[in-house]
């Protein structure tokens, strides 16, 4: 529960909860890493005698990706479509997430009595280990997309709603004078002053929802479904494909920075105006 | 004075003459701290303002200067006392009051224009403005930066968009609480002068709050000096300089030597017990 002590540390530093990390394709030193790594690793597999069950060769896990990736996009065989399954349901799952973390977040930092409400059932669900439910919701929603998305959802759901709360109410009371001093309505109060206030902290929690939501469609898929990239590593793993469970973690490990590269982008478009140089 | 409320009228007679903007009368504020503790800021205060005046307050620091302007603003609740505006008891804030706050207060995702146009956009309906925003941004020299970003400006042209937003519903009352506090004696020695044009080209009531002495009797023509907590009024004072007043003049003038001889030493007698 990492991400809930992050959330509570910047509720109390009144900080958006992210890690401000910028991964920077351009930075030479995470590509030396990578090398580092990779090197190790092969001095690993051909010095250690390590068994290719436990740990495959580098150029066997490139194999792997390749024969997933080089084939006709509707191929049975290739990435493509259960990769498209994954995202597609991870999506959906987000964006129902994140649109009612918003909505319920926003409730409750503006009206006390549904603040008093939520609150000890969120952070009551927030410190349970979300995944430890999904099998219930498989009951519930069935082996198709339903259960994919609603765990995606639940996954997604949680950092907004806490982010977006803690973001509303971290606007400074001089600009609510401000809008008091103009007799501004509540619903002018919030979309002019807390809504961008918050902003910064709504991405940083929209930043965590991307990966949680590919996190929930994969354990769903692990729970049972008949494609996603959940399943292309069960199968792997069923006839000991390790390089093929490297390789679909590469995949997934890719995707991950990418959606984390196109909030970072969102964000930056979003809040123009420096709230994070200031900081 | 097309919505002037019936039950007040009696009373408007006795308390507030024709003549009165802003009538103070015996006006209290206590809170309770967050320790529980019952906070009296203000004593029986009582000050009328005429229309056109330009009062500055100055006081020690926590004396309860701000807590009268919020009250003026309609800001803040007051416990005991009676507040006026315009004849009108003060229940909330006024359309007849613009404030300007300390540090500017804008909103950094706004353009600068926008942010000046923000009181007409927000609190109802609002008579036309037609080209006052433009001629508010060009009046304090902002006319080029209309499309910039608060944070691309300096501290003293934020502090003009400021005062700008505070007069774009053309105010007759304008409230500011330190506003030239967090800048530079340069900075603040010209907004001081373009305050004192804008306000003789357009005779807004203003109430001033301040720390400063030499500001206080440059911009005033009355300074209030209030006392420490709980703040009470210790001595109301006529500013018989005339204007315009520039900084080079004022200080030879032997109104000025004595005023500011007179503030000091009452605030000095305050700062007395906290040292």
């Amino acid at each position: 529960m990492t991400d809930f002590a992050n959330i509570a540390a910047s509720a109390i530093s009144q900080k958006p909860a992210s890690s401000r990390r910028r991964i920077s394709l351009g930075s030479p030193i995470a590509w030396i890493g990578l090398a580092v790594l990779i090197l190790s690793w092969i001095a690993a597999v051909n010095l250690l005698n390590i068994p290719s069950y436990i740990l495959p060769k580098p150029e066997a896990v490139v194999r792997a990706l390749w024969s997933g990736l080089a084939v006709s996009p509707a191929s049975s065989l290739g990435y493509y479509l259960p990769l498209w399954s994954t995202l597609s349901n991870a999506a959906v799952g987000c964006a129902i997430g994140v649109g009612l973390g918003l909505v319920i977040g926003s409730l409750m930092a503006e009206v006390e009595a549904i603040e008093r409400l939520v609150m000890p059932y969120a952070f009551a669900l927030q410190s349970l280990p979300k995944v430890a439910i999904a099998p219930l919701i498989v009951i519930w929603f069935g082996f198709g997309d339903g259960s994919k998305i609603a765990i995606s959802a639940l996954l997604s759901f949680f950092p907004v709603l806490i982010n977006s709360f803690t973001g509303l109410r971290a606007v400074e009371p001089e600009r609510i004078d401000l809008m008091r001093s103009l007799s501004a309505s509540r619903l002018e109060t919030y979309r002019i002053v807390k809504l961008p206030n918050a902003a910064p902290f709504i991405f940083a929690g929209l930043d965590m929802a991307v990966v949680y939501a590919l996190l929930g469609a994969i354990v769903a898929e692990f729970l049972g479904a008949q494609r996603g990239m959940g399943v292309v590593i069960t199968q792997a793993q069923a006839v000991s494909d390790v390089a093929g469970v490297f390789a679909a973690l590469i995949i997934l490990g890719v995707l991950g920075i990418v959606l984390h590269g196109i909030v970072r982008w969102c964000e930056a478009k979003v809040v123009h105006w420096g709230a994070n140089r200031k900081k | 004075m097309l919505m002037m409320d019936v039950d007040n009228a009696p009373r408007r007679a006795s308390a507030a003459p024709d003549d009165v903007l802003i009538a103070i009368d015996q006006l209290s504020k206590t809170y309770v701290s967050a320790s529980g503790a019952a906070v009296h800021a203000l004593s029986r205060i009582s000050l009328d303002i005429k229309p056109g005046e330009f009062v500055c307050v100055v006081g020690p620091s926590g004396c309860g200067k701000s807590t009268l302007l919020r009250l003026l603003a309609g800001l803040d609740d007051y416990s005991e006392g009676r507040l006026l505006l315009d004849g009108e008891t003060v229940a909330g804030p006024s359309r007849k009051v613009g404030v300007v706050f300390q540090a500017a207060n804008l909103l950094p995702w706004m353009t600068v224009r926008d942010n000046v146009r923000l009181p007409l956009r927000v609190g109802g309906r609002h008579a036309p403005a037609g080209d006052r925003i433009e001629r508010l941004l060009a009046v304090t020299g902002l006319a080029d930066f209309g499309d910039k970003y608060p944070y691309e400006l300096s501290g003293g042209m934020q502090q003009r968009a400021g005062i700008c937003r505070a007069l774009a519903r053309d105010p007759e009352i304008l409230l500011m609480d330190e506003p030239f506090g967090a800048l530079d004696a340069l900075t603040r020695e010209r907004l001081n002068l373009e305050l004192q044009r804008i306000w003789q080209e357009n005779r807004k009531t203003i109430l001033l709050i301040t720390h400063s002495i030499s500001e206080a009797i440059f911009l005033a023509d009355r300074v209030i000096v209030m006392s420490a907590r709980p703040g009470r009024i210790l001595a109301d004072l006529h500013v018989p300089i005339p204007r315009p007043r520039s900084f080079d003049d004022i200080v030879l003038h032997p109104d000025y030597a004595r005023l500011a001889k007179e503030v000091r030493g009452l605030l000095n007698a305050q700062e007395h017990g906290h040292d």
